[in-house]
């Protein structure tokens, strides 16, 4: 009880620490700048929060973060005015939104359906809120029983987890991007004896990739091309009837929210694989239990609400692993995790030790990121419709200017501008030819982690792979991985099938 | 047997656009992860092994990159074994197909968009004063989208005024931004 009380302490105190004129301005601007982003064809949440990262460098960390917590918030919601209107998604959060949201708009319902993304966005964002809150602090506190053993895993788990979900049609593409994404982290000075690994005598490369300036190639520079190569698309009549959401469809459907928001959180969790899946999940379960399955597709608010609560709680999820494990949730998680990095703040298993203030700073952050936009979700609904007039031709090139001296303004290096365009040509290619880019992302990210481990690991038991597979949490983690693997090669699959049906002959046969 | 190649593998639904045919791509990267694979193999096997630092011997620092070499491998040889199986290797192409694919509006649009971007990125940031080169990129960045054929000279005029107007305005505000208020030296 008394853990409960100071932790609601700490959380009103970062609620009442972010009450000042300085702090309120930089929610509402970015949070705008959010839903601006996530509202433009092209510009993806991803994008933004690294962008903006190279804005924030000047400023103290708690402002800095807030900042991108409300971009990344904003872009997530500002996408479903995309998919709703346009039949695009703004980000690829808001690709299952486009379902049921641009035949509600063809019906004449656009501003209902905003309504409801407004509501499901708001209230995918509390129930994940709810969720940081609470789980943060105890994975945190469990996350110090973590060994090399466990992060070696963990490095392993999230990219075969995160390659299988992000490219469910063919995981192996999947795990090619997160292994690419490892072999890049191996570039550059390694940290345990300080060997300069394929370096070949570059000092720019001492350091490896830089993580902000791949990202924005990876990111924005690759949606960029894509974008341009794209048609234009075309809008659908402006909304004439009224955006404020109703009780009614709120009542209606709080099992949907509730098991939205709670796939959207779980998902969010899980390293390395992001909004666009929590969508497409809980949208999937929505269809699975829903009444009027039917209309799914063709203009359902249930569908709709489904997608947007879902999308947005992972935002929350993708969080929890960032502050308590340095893993991030989804790739615009790994770009805040960089920030946070490059302001100072040292997420990881040692948070709650050293600054267990700062979970519930980050805590009151998307909190007060989500009550903005609910507020220009319910008053700017027109003006922020004249955003997506504007043509891309006009607003690509700003883009990618942009992108060109925020990779270079971290180091002030023209070699992190030709590695944002070598990131971006490979990112454009690999995305043409499905590969997914989160895994590769989480990979650069979890390349250090995994390469210090599993070296300290083998050094502690002088070579003996025992404690890698026998200790709790390892077991755990390597069968769930391994399961993953083997359940994506057919034979195996067709074999397990069989059994299943030998087991229970009542079982389905398309089961599995 | 080249005009014979494109009846099961070409494909379907999309003409010319070899580029994104499946099979062929994952041949292709397969092949390059093979190659890719090898190297970081050899590389990874060349690196020092520190004996004369008394390291533990499976903490040098090639044991990681053979590993995810190995890795890589493995994947490169089963998109090889996948396309090869579905004919991927057979898929070709020759100059038509490649006349085809410049001819598509939208790998035009690509085509000139890559151009633009790393000529600037690449080229004239570094080489010309950051403000110049900038709002030399979007004055043509916004010309070459907009500009069509046939247009009226006084279209024409209009729309290379609205672009002149939008690269002076937006090369000041980001100039002065990153120089003043991020204090960031411009390149």
């Amino acid at each position: 009880m008394d853990v409960l009380l100071d932790n609601l302490g700490l959380f009103l105190g970062a609620i009442t620490g972010f009450l000042t004129p300085l702090a309120l301005f930089h929610i509402l601007w970015s949070a705008l700048l959010g839903i601006v982003i996530g509202a433009l064809p092209g510009l993806t949440a991803t994008m933004g929060v690294a962008l903006i990262t190279t804005l924030t460098y000047k400023l103290p960390p708690e402002l800095a973060i807030i900042i991108l917590i409300c971009v990344y918030v904003g872009a997530i919601y500002g996408g479903s005015r995309t998919a709703i209107l346009l039949n695009i998604p703004g980000t690829p959060a808001n690709a299952a939104t486009t379902l049921d949201g641009f035949p509600l708009a063809k019906q004449g319902l656009a501003g209902r359906a905003m309504g409801v993304a407004t509501t499901g966005s708001v209230l995918g964002s509390v129930i994940g809120i709810f969720f940081l809150a609470t789980l943060a602090p105890i994975l945190g506190n469990y996350a110090l029983k973590f060994q090399s053993f466990e992060f070696f895993w963990l490095a392993i788990f999230g990219i075969v987890i995160s390659g299988h979900l992000t490219a469910l049609d063919d995981p192996i593409k999947g795990w090619i991007a997160g292994f690419l994404g490892l072999m890049t982290a191996m570039v550059g000075q390694e940290g345990i004896h300080a060997y300069e690994r394929f370096t070949y005598g570059t000092t720019e490369l001492l350091g490896g990739f830089a993580l902000i300036p791949a990202m924005v190639g990876a990111f924005g520079f690759a949606e960029v091309l894509s974008v341009m190569r794209n048609p234009q698309a075309e809008m659908a009549d402006n909304p004439k009837d009224s955006v404020i959401p109703k009780l009614a469809d709120i009542m209606r459907y709080w099992r949907t929210i509730i098991r939205s928001g709670l796939i959207g959180t779980i998902i969010g969790i899980i390293p390395g694989v992001g909004e666009d899946i929590g969508a497409w999940v809980s949208y999937a379960a929505a269809r699975r239990k829903s009444k009027e399955r039917e209309k799914f597709g063709k203009g359902s608010m249930e569908g709709l609400m489904a997608a947007e609560t879902g999308n947005n709680a992972v935002v929350p999820g993708a969080i929890i692993p960032v502050l308590t494990l340095a893993i991030p949730g989804s790739a615009p998680a790994a770009v805040l995790l960089a920030a946070m990095f490059i302001h100072g703040i040292r997420p990881g298993p040692m948070i709650m030790v050293e600054s267990p203030q700062f979970v519930y700073q980050v805590v009151a952050m998307v909190f007060f990121a989500t009550l903005a936009i609910l507020i220009y979700g319910l008053a700017l609904t027109k003006p922020l419709l004249k955003v997506l007039a504007i043509p891309r031709t006009r607003l690509l090139p700003v883009v990618f200017v942009l992108c060109t001296i925020g990779s270079y303004a971290i180091t002030n290096r023209i070699f992190d501008i030709w590695v944002m365009i070598g990131f971006g040509i490979a990112g454009y290619i690999l995305r043409q030819m499905k590969y997914p880019m989160a895994p590769l992302v989480l990979g650069i990210i979890l390349g250090d982690l995994l390469d210090k481990n599993l070296r300290r690991g083998l050094v502690l038991t002088d070579g003996d792979l025992t404690p890698f597979f026998t200790r709790p949490i390892c077991l755990v983690l390597w069968l769930v991985t391994l399961s993953s693997i083997l359940m994506s090669i057919d034979p195996f699959r067709n074999a397990l099938q069989r059994a299943v049906r030998v087991v229970w002959p009542g079982a389905r046969r398309d089961a599995g | 047997m080249a005009r014979e190649r494109s009846a099961p593998f070409a494909c379907p639904g999309i003409p010319g656009a070899w580029f994104i045919c499946m099979f062929k791509a994952d041949f292709l990267t397969g092949l390059a992860l093979l190659l890719v694979s090898a190297l970081v193999l050899i590389e990874s096997w060349r690196m020092p092994r520190l004996e004369h630092l008394k390291v533990h011997p499976l903490s040098v620092p090639g044991i990681v990159p053979a590993f995810l070499a190995v890795v890589l491998l493995i994947f490169g040889l089963v998109l090889v074994r996948r396309s090869i199986r579905a004919g991927g290797y057979r898929i070709g192409f020759n100059r038509d197909d490649l006349r085809r694919v410049l001819a598509q509006p939208g790998n035009q649009r690509l085509l000139m968009t890559a151009v633009l971007t790393i000529g600037y990125a690449g080229v004239l940031i570094g080489n010309a004063p950051y403000w110049l080169a900038t709002g030399i990129f979007i004055f043509l960045f916004i010309v070459a989208f907009e500009w069509r054929r046939g247009m009226a000279g006084r279209e024409f005029r209009r729309m290379g005024l609205v672009a002149g107007i939008l690269a002076t305005i937006i090369t000041a505000a980001v100039a002065l931004a990153f120089e003043r208020l991020f204090l960031v030296t411009l390149p």
